[in-house]
Formats: C-alpha cells, structure tokens, sequence
C-alpha cells in the first residue's frame, strides 16, 4: 500500500510526530489519559447497552441515556490521545492488523449508535420505567456491547498481535 | 521475604503466564485485566456521577443494582492481577509505584463499601436529597479509582 507509506512518511515528518517521540512524559500522559477514557467509555455505554438490551429496568432508557455525554467525554479523551500515538508512531499502527480490526470495530459501534439515534430511540425513549425493550433495541444493545469490548481488545493485545511492536 | 518473592517468579504458573508463547498466557491476561477494570471504573463512575447530581432521571434508589456487575469485574481483576504479580514478583514488590497502586484499590474498595451502606440507608430513608456524606464519598470514589488507573499504567514506565 504506497499511498498509505507516503502517508505514513509525511506523519514521521510532521514537528508534532517528533516531539511526540522527543518527549519522555508525552506517551506515559496519553496512555494513562486513554485508560480513565477507556473506563467512561466502555463502562458507561456498557451499562446503557444493558438497559437496552432489556435489563436494569428500574431505571428507564430515558434517564439511562442521561450517563451518555460522560460516555462522550471518555470517547473525545481517547480519540485526542489516541491521535497523539497514531501521530507519534503511525507505521506502528497501519501495519498491524489489529489495529485495523479495532478501527473496524470502533466504525461498526458508531454506525451502530447512529442507526440507534436516527431510528428507535425516540420510540425506545418514551417507554416507562420498568419498560422492556423490543428485540431490535435488544440487539442494537448487543451489538454496541460486543462491539465496543471489542474495541478495547484489539486495543490492548495490539503489542501481542502481527509483530509490529 | 525476597526468597518467597523469588519463589512466586519462579512458580510453574508464574513462570508460564510471564514466558508461555500461547496469546492466552501474558497478552489475554492482561487484557482480561483491562476489561475488568473498565467495568469496575465505569460502573462505579456511573453511581459517583449520579450521586453528585449527574443523570438525575436514575433513581438514586436503582444504584445497588450496579454493585454485583462491579465486584465480579473486580474478582476477575484481583484474579488475573494476582497472576500478573506472580510474574512479575520481585520487581513489582519494589516498586513503589504498585504499593501505592494497591493502597489506592484498597481505600477505592473501603469507600465503595460504604457507599453501598449509604445507599441502602437512603432507600431505607424517606428518599429525597442525597446526603452530604454521600456525595463526598462519590467525589473521593471517583478521586481514588482515577488514582488507581494513574498508578497501574505508570507502572509500566517506573
């Protein structure tokens, strides 16, 4: 893939990659950065995927998905840190092909959650508490779990897969 | 004490998870650990947050439900950090960076404890405001996990 190496080469050049790489308290920072983002990420979407997979029904969809934003504020913290590695060692990353699986699997969650937004939550929204859920919300809720787990597992075995580290 | 430390590296399970090739030894280990603590961290962010006034449509009355979720996390979490520690023995016992990680999980796992008693007296209660004691609970939970994840990744680097 020539288009990506020249890619790759014009990120290696940027001043920002080399100071990434100059710096020693930089990756330390973003790392622990990303695993606080990682634990309101995943924590939170996890227990809303679970209301709407039709458990916790004391609380109702609704009031659930009132934890969203603090989901969105671990997913802005990874996606800033996770930039800053992807700047710092971009051919770690695009020639593994872990890292494209977790890219994958970050697509599938946010198309997922559109495909949520844009057509059942309104109706899922006006349920009561104590509401199940159909089974298309059902599996929505699944697949948004699975997907986002699997996001943070092809995250952490990425030094253990493809040799690229 | 340094040769029970010696002793624990050198296990066949301790030496297995450190040196076995399998991608379920050291790398699924590991990654399991990471699963749980985001179920634990999330989890507890969830009751802390709701407790300082954050998603107030949740019934403070709902938040027990969260506990059994956060203590398997964190059995599977003490489980696969027991293993990491047996691989890593001697240094980890030295490295003050994981004392502190450990005391912090300690004083985490005090507050949660009390904030599930918190949480029953409240529901036991007429309801209504959250109590003071409570929200500073929550505040010092959320200070206290935060701290854990700071200590456990900066142990790679110490």
């Amino acid at each position: 893939m020539a288009g990506l190496d020249t890619v790759v080469q014009w990120l290696q050049a940027t001043p920002a990659s080399m100071w990434i790489n100059r710096s020693t308290w930089i990756w330390p920072l973003c790392e622990t950065v990303h695993f606080i983002g990682l634990s309101l990420l995943i924590g939170i979407t996890g227990v809303f995927d679970l209301r709407l997979m039709g458990f916790f029904r004391r609380v109702s969809v609704a009031a659930a998905r009132e934890l969203m934003p603090l989901a969105l504020v671990g997913f802005a913290m990874n996606a800033v840190t996770g930039l800053v590695f992807l700047i710092g060692l971009p051919e770690q990353y695009v020639h593994n092909r872990v890292w494209w699986y977790k890219v994958g699997f970050l697509l599938l969650a946010g198309l997922n959650a559109l495909l949520y937004e844009t057509t059942l939550s309104a109706k899922v929204l006006a349920g009561e508490p104590g509401a199940d859920t159909p089974g298309a919300v059902k599996v929505i809720g699944l697949v948004s779990l699975v997907s986002w787990f699997a996001v943070l597992y092809c995250g952490r075995m990425l030094p253990f897969i493809g040799d690229a580290f | 004490m340094a040769d029970l430390l010696t002793a624990i590296e050198s296990s066949t399970l301790a030496t297995w998870t450190r040196e076995s090739p399998s991608i379920w030894a050291f790398a699924t280990i590991l990654t399991l650990h990471t699963v749980g603590l985001a179920i634990v961290v999330g989890a507890n962010a969830v009751v802390d947050f709701r407790l300082l006034g954050f998603a107030p449509g949740i019934p403070i009355a709902s938040l027990r439900r969260l506990f059994p979720l956060m203590w398997w996390a964190f059995a599977l979490n003490f489980l696969t950090g027991v293993l990491l520690f047996m691989a890593d023995a001697t240094t980890k016992a030295g490295q003050g960076v994981f004392v502190a990680k450990l005391a912090l999980i300690g004083l985490a796992l005090l507050v949660a404890r009390l904030v599930w008693k918190g949480l029953g007296e409240h529901e036991r209660g007429a309801g209504g405001p959250v109590a003071t004691t409570l929200r500073r609970l929550a505040l010092v939970s959320l200070a206290l996990w935060t701290g854990a994840i700071v200590a456990g990744r900066l142990l790679a680097y110490w």
